[in-house]
Order: structure tokens, then sequence, then C-alpha cells
């Protein structure tokens, strides 16, 4: 184990991490927007599904991965419309819909693949590549594990900072977050609820869908059923322990990643225990995660309750 | 004008609108998905009715298929009325087959019926504490059982992938690695009730029978069943009774993974006899969609667990006689699920005509 500590590995073993934390930031900040719009929305998983199969499809067509990133957010964004109108049209249990949701997405997926595919070998595609940036990947330890990503890896250290301040110091953000929280004292202002919960359903969907496409278009030449592999489930378990705050979010999101990144490095070292133990780690450390940190102060009050007038 | 309003009772002829235009809507839009992507919907359909219905042999397979989905579904009813929602279903099939598994090393002296008990009961176990393991979580650390049940998913998965892929398990012997078992003792083989053609069912069938009568007298006409629903509309309410609402939740958690464990345990010894994952996978999933679109009653969720084990046998046929992909399937079960969601909704509502005064 501690040979993974020295030099050249941990390099390595950090650079992964900031690899495998980025296309999830994505989500995860999409996924805060809807929450705190008071919408639990649990079909982050499916959502991301989605993302990457369309993006699959288009890139493997085209050839243009920033082609398939655009449609792929967009048919996310279209997808969202049945959750808003199970939620809000018709006040359906929330946590229902995301199932129903989820149990679609991988449906749809797998026959669309399978379609697309029609017997023959899964077409491969080139996907985006990395772009170190000038002087800065120069910088000794830094520069490889920050600074010779890709070029959304740079834009998702952003998304985190953009969230906040969109939350926080934003009129919009003080309605999204007063949706979530009081949906009745903006109703009587004469703000419509219903609206912001759907736009606040359909960013998160598009970030989501935007996670998804980059998990594809990133660090994949094909596309695989299980490509997402409980990544969207690990999204909702960083929100919740995250305490529904972006920066704490980023931070559970960054112990995942390195779990999982060490679980990669395990199998190049070659340490003699079974690998499975090592994939293992995120869903483990989660469930220690969220029987740890079991602050809730900052989850929205009408977090999945649908909004009734009268 | 025309308006909703919230329906005082439900009128038997207006829930069967509703339901027949959620069972319509679903196949008009996996008809739409096909179409979309090149295949020929009503050649598709026409040889998954045959698959399922067309023999019967076909019907005896439709059966075996429905078999695991009941008793998920079931198992997911006592949660879900609860509102204790337990999605782990999958992991807790795999519990329940691997717990069999495991138990089958050291019963070979057994005679035949009591193995076949033993084996069912391996099974719920299985399940039932891998059930029980989220409903702890819950009642002492407030873990979400959502998240908690979803995680323990991929943490057996993984148990099994490794006890299959260079464990203990895996069948030795062979040049490529199937990433399954050895087969069972033929001994331990779950007996077949009736057979026809390739068109088997096993034993576990009666026990998925027996499941659903006694959750539906176990619902309807127990305390227990009582505390169930009262749990699912009104938490507080049931404590200021006096009920002890942790182990309420434990016990509809150790029930709920116990039907599915025995769905696992079924599926292992009653048709796959090998341990395998691809055997196992999806069951879970189908189930809740099963208990869902059965509205959460037993008898719901029996006729429910026939229409979908129909279309999961149904669809090997469909594959070889119109080249349809087997994932339309899945993908039918999302849809049929979101249009009865709608479909639950609009029942609650009526519609009604309002005279405007100008």
């Amino acid at each position: 184990m501690l040979e993974l500590l020295q030099g050249p590995l941990l390099i390595s073993l950090l650079a992964a991490m900031v690899r495998i934390a980025t296309p999830l930031l994505f989500s995860a900040m999409g996924e805060l927007v809807t929450q705190r719009a008071g919408i639990w929305n649990i079909a982050v998983e499916g959502t991301m599904l989605i993302g990457a199969i369309v993006a699959y499809m288009v890139a493997s067509t085209t050839g243009s991965p920033w082609l398939a990133l655009a449609i792929a957010i967009l048919a996310c964004a279209a997808s969202s419309l049945i959750m808003s109108f199970v939620t809000i049209v018709l006040k359906a249990e929330q946590f229902v819909a995301g199932l129903a949701l989820n149990l679609l997405a991988s449906g749809v997926t797998l026959f669309w693949f399978q379609a697309y595919i029609g017997g023959r070998e899964a077409p491969t595609f080139i996907g985006f590549d990395q772009v170190p940036i000038p002087y800065l990947s120069d910088i000794p330890i830094l520069g490889p594990v920050l600074f010779s990503q890709r070029l959304l890896t740079y834009v998702s250290f952003l998304v985190p900072i953009l969230v906040w301040f969109f939350l926080y110091r934003t009129k919009y953000g003080l309605e999204v977050r007063c949706v979530g929280e009081n949906p009745k004292a903006l109703d009587v202002k004469g703000l419509h609820v219903g609206l912001r919960q759907c736009l606040a359903i359909m960013f998160g969907s598009m970030m989501s869908g935007f996670g998804g496409a980059f998990l594809m278009l990133g660090y994949s030449d094909k596309f695989v059923p299980d490509l997402i592999a409980g990544r969207g489930w690990l999204v909702v378990v960083a929100i919740i322990a995250g305490n529904w705050m972006p920066f704490r979010i980023v931070g559970a999101i960054f112990i995942f990643a390195f779990l999982e990144a060490l679980g990669i490095h395990a199998q190049v070292v070659g340490i003699p225990v079974p690998h499975q133990l090592f994939l293992v780690l995120p869903y483990v450390a989660s469930l220690v995660l969220l029987a740890g940190l079991r602050s809730r102060t900052h989850q929205p009050v009408a977090l999945g309750i649908p909004y009734n007038r009268e | 004008m025309i308006s909703f309003q919230r329906r005082s009772g439900s009128s038997l002829g207006w829930n069967v609108v509703c339901y027949s235009a959620a069972i319509s809507g679903a196949l008009l839009a996996s008809a739409v998905l096909l179409r979309l992507s090149g295949g020929d919907p009503a050649r598709a359909f026409t040889a998954l009715i045959v698959g399922a219905f067309g023999s019967q042999g076909a019907l005896l397979g439709s059966l075996a298929k429905a078999t695991p989905l009941l008793l998920v579904g079931l198992g997911t009813v006592f949660a879900f009325r609860a509102k204790i929602w337990n999605i782990g279903q999958e992991g807790q099939v795999f519990a329940g087959a691997m717990a069999a598994y495991w138990v089958s090393f050291w019963i070979a002296p057994l005679p035949g019926w009591l193995a076949v008990c033993t084996l069912a009961l391996a099974g719920m176990a299985g399940g039932g504490v891998l059930g029980l393991l989220a409903g702890a979580l819950k009642t002492r650390f407030g873990t979400s059982e959502i998240i908690s049940t979803v995680m323990l998913n991929y943490v057996v998965m993984y148990l099994l992938a490794y006890l299959l892929d260079g464990g203990p398990w895996m069948a030795t012997g062979v040049t490529v690695s199937y990433h399954q078992s050895p087969p069972i003792d033929p001994s331990l083989e779950w007996p077949i009730l009736l057979a026809v053609g390739a068109g088997k069912l096993h034993v576990g069938f009666l026990f998925a029978l027996a499941a659903s009568a006694f959750a539906a007298v176990l619902l309807d006409k127990t305390s227990l069943g009582y505390e169930i629903r009262a749990f699912g509309s009104n938490p507080t309410a049931l404590t200021f009774r006096g009920t002890n609402v942790r182990r309420l939740l434990l016990t509809v958690m150790l029930m709920s993974g116990a039907l599915a464990g025995l769905a696992g345990a079924g599926e292992l010894f009653g048709v796959s006899h090998r341990l395998r994952a691809e055997t196992l996978l999806g069951i879970g999933s189908s189930g809740i969609v099963v208990a869902m679109v059965g509205g959460l009653r037993p008898s719901g969720v029996m006729i429910a667990a026939l229409f979908f084990g129909a279309l999961e046998s149904g669809t090997i046929y469909m594959r070889l006689k119109s080249g349809t992909p087997a994932g339309l399937v899945s993908a039918m079960e999302g849809l049929v699920l979101l249009f009865f969601l709608s479909a639950a909704v609009a029942t609650r509502l009526q519609i009604v005509r309002r005279e405007v005064h100008a």
C-alpha cells in the first residue's frame, strides 16, 4: 500500500481522482439546484445514462464530440419534462416518479444500444482529448494533477462556484431556495412555484446529462450498458452527506473519486487483494459517510413535498 | 368550463377507463420506440404474444418467469404500503441465492422435501438479513433506506463477482471463465411440477402462491397489517397508539427482503442450477415495477406478475422471430410504470363541468 504514496504513482493517483470526480461535479451541482427547489429527484442515475447513450450515438455517427455533448444535454432537458409533468402537474410521489424514470432510462438505453448496434461490433468514436494548460501544467505535482486534464475538467472546477453564486447571490437563486423552504411565501407574492420547480428540474437534468455525456466522451470510446454503474446514486449520497451545501458536496465527491482512483491503482500495482474489494469501496464509504454525517440542517424543508395551493 | 376535482370515493368504471388508457398508452409508446429504431411493431408484438401464450409450454414458461416477480413484488408491497422505500430488491435476490447456495454444501443427506424447505428458508434468511441491515441503518443512524438499499445492492453484487471470479465459488476445470459456480448437486434441484417442451414450472411457484395468500391475509386481517398501513399514512399516530415503530420498520424490512431472497433461491435451485449474476440480474427491479403496477395489493401484484412474466418469457421468441432487441422489455416495463403512475393519480380525480356566469 505504501508504494502508492510515492512520487509518480501518487501524481497518477491524484490525477485519476480529479479525472473521476469532475463529471460527477456537473451532475451533483445540477441535482443540488433541483433539490434546493424542493424536488427530490432520484433519477440522476437514469438521466446520466440517457446523456451517455445519446452522446455515444451522436459521437459515433457524426464524429463530433461537441455536437454529441450538445444533443445529449438537449435530450436530458426533454426527458426532464416527464419528471416535471408527473411531479408538478400530477403531484405524484417524487421518489416513485424518479424510480420509474430510472427504470425507464435503463430499459430505453439498453434497447437503443441493442437496436443501434444491431448485431454488429459496437462502433467506437474519438472523444475529448487532454488539453494541458501552457505553463500551469509545468508546475510540479499540481501541473499534472490539475492542469493536464480535459477542457471540460477545467470548466467543472468553475461549476460549483457558479452554482454557489447563483444560489446565494442572485435573486433567482433566492427564489429557488425559497421554493424549497417555503413555497407558499413565493406563491403569496404572485410568483409561480411550479414554473420555478420545472426549470430547476430541467437544469438539474441537463447537468446530469452533461455529467453522463462527459463520462462517455471523455474517458471511453464505446458505450457499455453499465457505464454509469451507480455514480448517479453516489451523487445523491454526496448531496445528503454534504448537507445541501455546494462546497461540502464537492468534498464528498472527491472522497468517492479518491477511493475509486485508489482501487484502479491498487490493481495496477498488483496488491494481492481481490480487485472487487477496491471497486466496492465508494459504496461502502457512502454508507459510512451517511451514518457518520447526520447533520441535515440545510435540507430544504419542503424537499419531496408536492406543493398544493389551498 | 371543464375542470378536474379530487374525487371523494372511487368509481370502478372510471378506474377501468384510466388503467385501460394507461396500458394502451404504454403499448403505443413502446410501438413508437420500436418504429423509431426501425423495427416492425406489429411483427414484434405478435411474436411476443405467441412466445408468451402460444402453446402450453409457452404458458408454463410465462408462469415460471412470473414466479420470482410475484415474490419480489409481494415483498415490495409490504415495504411500500408502509412508505418504507426499500429498493434493494436486486441485492436481496442475490443475497437469497447466495445464502441458499452456501447452505446447499451442508444439507446433501437431507431427504427431498426437507432439503427444499431448508434451501427456501436459507434464501429467505439471506435476503431478510440484507433488508434488516438497511432497516438497522435507518433506525440506528437515520440513513435513508432509499440510499442504503441501493448501496447495499452494489456491495452484494461485487461480493458475488468476487466469489465467482477468483473466489472460492468459481467453477473450476473450465478454460474460459464464465463467472459462474459449478452446477449444484442434482439431488438438490427443486422438483418440477409441470413440464411441457421447454416450459418448466418448479415448486417455487407454489411458494409464490402461498406467499400471495399470506400477504393478502396479513395486510387486511391482522394487526401487523393494520400497523403497516398506518405507518405509511401516519407514523406519529402509531407511536401514540403504543406501537414500537422501530421494531415495525425492522419487521417490514425483514419480510420484504426475505421474499426477495426466496425468489433468488428459487431461480437458483429451480431454474438455472448454477449461481450466476446474469440469471438473477433485473428480477429485483422488475419486481418493484410489478408491485407498483399491481397497485400495492397482493391480488393486483399477481396479475401484474403474470403480465410481466409473460413479457419476459415472450422476449426470447420475439428476438428469434423478429430480431427485436431483448432490451425492449425493460423499456416497456419503465413505460408501463410511468403510465400507471399517471393513471393512479387520474383515478383520484373527476371531471366536473361548471357553469360559468358572465
